[in-house]
């Protein structure tokens, strides 16, 4: 038979059963649909864990104390006694070198009680500052690292622009290569320098959004004058936009202040820093650690830091994000499977109907290519009809499940993969049964009901 | 080359139900020649429609060969049959069967497109018959929407677009009133003496008898009739 009036033939039984196909390629409609769901809200998941580390160097290694001692601000240094077991999450690395260090004085009055946690307990009792000198201490002994940054973050009241009343925001006291580090831009205006922070100048940077709080826009809080804790500084300049982060002080409601200017002004000397140090090389960031560790056992024999890299931090949110991109595919699957076998069912069933009309083609002396052909085309057809619709519906509920939280990135490829899917499986369950019947002897393919 | 339009010999076709083999033809000698108009007559379950469509290639046998214009189907390949089918017989089915989806024109040009011409050409060439059938002003409706007769007369344009030698109908008149039977068999007597070769199935006497010759079945055997 001529292509072309296999086409019309095609073509002619397709409109003739507009309502059949449509109903044949519901399955297939959903089918699409779920799979592109499945990869968009798996892409979108991606997406996000990148996005909230996008103000973290790959290298960047963050080195913070908790003190396990009485409560921040009570006082006096050295933990005063009550401390012990209020917090138990110091990590036990109990035969490291540290541990032999003798008994600072809080651990006696409740560590009798507690057999076990004591010795985890004798760890950061002492009330330690991390400074710009172990920062820089740290830069010159350990090989490998790039730079390093010391910064704290607390709050204060602020006033000022066009607020009303006081509002408590997060302060950060950064030095001048904080910006970079961060991979923070700078919207209007310049960052402070180190001068600024030697200077103790009452200078600040603002984030996007606690400059639309405080004066209603960047433009407007360039070169205004914030009051923190009642002292007037000079706002140098607005940051970009930088969305939400997963670690570190988050940027956009932030004030940020010069290191000391803080340190004099609002933290005295109760404040814990953070330091975080960059390695020239990612692979490196491992022994660089352990040589962090190493250097500031060194200084501080009775403590424990908190050492972080931003690597495994990434390597974390990642797991668990592979973990719902897996279970969003294993939904999928199991969708298709019974989508499949729901395909698999409409189209046995019509195209049973029709295995008197391949009794009759047979009959009358069409070829079995002729048919195989025709039933081919109709099912491929009807299958990119259910691909098309699948798509469009998967679009139509983005609204929706975007609605519920849940981030979806859309995309042409993952579009095509998942049309291509439910063509493939449309196809191939709307055919087979097609083959089998062109098989049949024309009477038997005749007598069929 | 003989001049048998049909030959067979000793055709057997019986069905299985169950364990046991039911015979249906027995051991079936048959020979038609050129312009012969064949009816063959038999109650119902003799067997008539399982012979015929094994004279239309269209149904498998067991033992016993048969020679269509000379050439040996019994060793036919499907693609071959297919061929035969579509050049050199016309098959009138007792129940029509028409494609319900289709217009008459489209059913009736189909053996035509099977061929590889263009449904122009193919409709070009079926006038004539269309016109000579009385249906021509039915083309554009679907056959549910037609009277058992013309669905009849649309079976037959069908059968004989392809303008095959041999033209096999299955009780072409059992469902219709007897006026509408009385022009098929009309048309058939008209066909023959332009030179087609017919073999027709009936259970009644009396169309039997628009035949030049009658062959009766009963219980899978064949025997002559002397009008
Ligand atoms: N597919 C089948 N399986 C089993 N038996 C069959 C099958 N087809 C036909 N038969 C049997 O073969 C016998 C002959 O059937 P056939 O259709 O040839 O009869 P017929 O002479 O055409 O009858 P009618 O005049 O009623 O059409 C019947 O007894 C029928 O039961
Ligand atoms: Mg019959």
């Amino acid at each position: 038979m001529l292509l072309t009036e296999l086409l019309r033939l095609v073509w002619l039984n397709l409109s003739q059963n507009k309502f059949k196909v449509f109903m044949t390629s519901i399955g297939i409609i959903v089918g699409t649909a779920t799979i592109m769901m499945v990869i968009a809200i798996g892409t979108g998941g991606r997406e996000e864990v990148a996005e909230q580390f996008k103000n973290l160097n790959a290298g960047s290694i963050d080195i913070s104390y908790e003190y396990s001692g009485s409560s921040r601000g009570a006082g006096g240094f050295g933990g005063s006694g009550g401390g012990p077991g209020s917090s138990g999450r110091t990590s036990g690395r109990s035969g490291s070198g540290g541990g032999f260090a003798p008994p600072s004085g809080g651990s006696g009055s409740f560590g009798g009680g507690f057999p076990g946690m004591g010795s985890q307990n004798r760890m950061n009792q002492e009330r330690i500052t991390l400074s710009k000198d172990n920062a820089e201490e740290l830069s010159l002994m350990v090989p490998g690292i790039k730079s390093a940054t010391i910064s704290y973050s607390t709050s204060a009241s602020v006033e000022g622009g066009d607020l009303e009343e006081s509002k408590n925001l997060t302060i950060g006291g950064v030095l001048e290569n904080y910006m970079e580090l961060s991979n923070l831009t700078m919207a209007i205006g310049s960052f402070f320098t180190e001068e600024h922070d030697r200077q103790k100048e009452k200078v600040c940077v603002l984030g996007q959004e606690a400059a639309k709080t405080i004066f209603g826009s960047a433009y407007e809080a360039y070169n205004g004058i914030v009051y923190i804790d009642s002292r007037p500084y000079a706002v140098l300049g607005v940051f970009e936009e930088m969305g939400s982060v997963a670690s570190g002080i988050s940027p956009d409601g932030s004030i940020f202040i010069p290191y000391e200017t803080g340190v004099k002004y609002l933290t005295g000397t109760g404040v814990s820093p953070t330091i975080t140090v960059v390695a020239s090389d990612v692979d490196e960031v491992d022994r660089i650690k352990e040589d962090i560790k190493t250097v500031l056992a060194d200084s501080y024999p009775n403590a424990e830091f908190t050492i972080t890299d931003a690597g495994s931090k990434m390597e974390a949110a990642n797991a668990s994000n592979r973990t719902l991109t897996m279970l969003l595919v294993a939904m999928a699957v199991i969708v298709f499977i019974v989508g499949g076998i729901g395909i698999m069912n409409v189209l046995f069933v019509s195209v049973k109907e029709r295995t008197n009309e391949i009794g009759i083609l047979k009959a009358i002396g069409c070829s079995r290519r002729d048919i195989l052909l025709e039933f081919l085309l109709e099912a491929s057809c009807t299958s990119l009809v259910g691909g098309l619709f699948g798509v469009l519906l998967a679009l139509g509920i983005t609204p929706l499940v975007e609605s519920f939280g849940m981030r979806v990135s859309l995309s042409v490829r993952d579009g095509l993969i998942s049309m291509a899917f439910g063509i493939i499986t449309g196809t191939v369950f709307g055919f087979y049964p097609a083959y089998k019947a062109s098989r049949l002897i024309p009477v038997v393919a005749l007598n069929q009901e | 080359m003989s001049a048998h339009v049909i030959e067979m010999k000793g055709i057997c076709k019986g069905y299985l139900l169950g364990e046991e083999r039911v015979p249906i033809l027995k051991n079936v000698d048959f020979t038609v020649d050129r312009g012969e108009f064949v009816a063959i007559l038999g109650p119902s379950g003799s067997g008539k429609t399982t012979l015929m469509n094994i004279i239309g290639c269209m149904d498998e046998w067991e033992y016993g060969e048969y020679f269509l214009n000379g050439r040996p189907i019994h060793a036919m390949e499907e693609e071959e049959l297919n061929e035969v089918r579509n050049k050199e017989i016309g098959f009138i089915f007792q129940n029509y069967q028409l494609i319900p989806t289709y217009t008459v024109l489209q059913n009736i040009i189909l053996p035509l497109l099977t061929r590889g011409m263009t449904s122009t050409e193919a409709k070009e060439r079926s006038m004539e018959i269309i016109r000579m059938l009385g249906i021509d002003h039915r083309l554009k409706h679907k056959p549910n929407e037609l009277s058992g007769g013309q669905k009849q007369r649309v079976s037959i344009a069908r059968a004989l677009v392809c303008r095959p030698a041999l033209l096999l109908a299955d009780e072409p008149t059992g469902a219709l009133d007897s006026r509408s039977g009385k022009d098929v068999l009309a048309l058939f007597g008209q066909l023959n003496k332009m030179g087609n070769t017919i073999v027709m199935i009936t259970h009644d006497l009396n169309v039997a008898k628009s035949a030049t010759r009658i062959v009766r079945i009963s219980d899978g055997e064949l025997s002559e009739e002397t009008i």
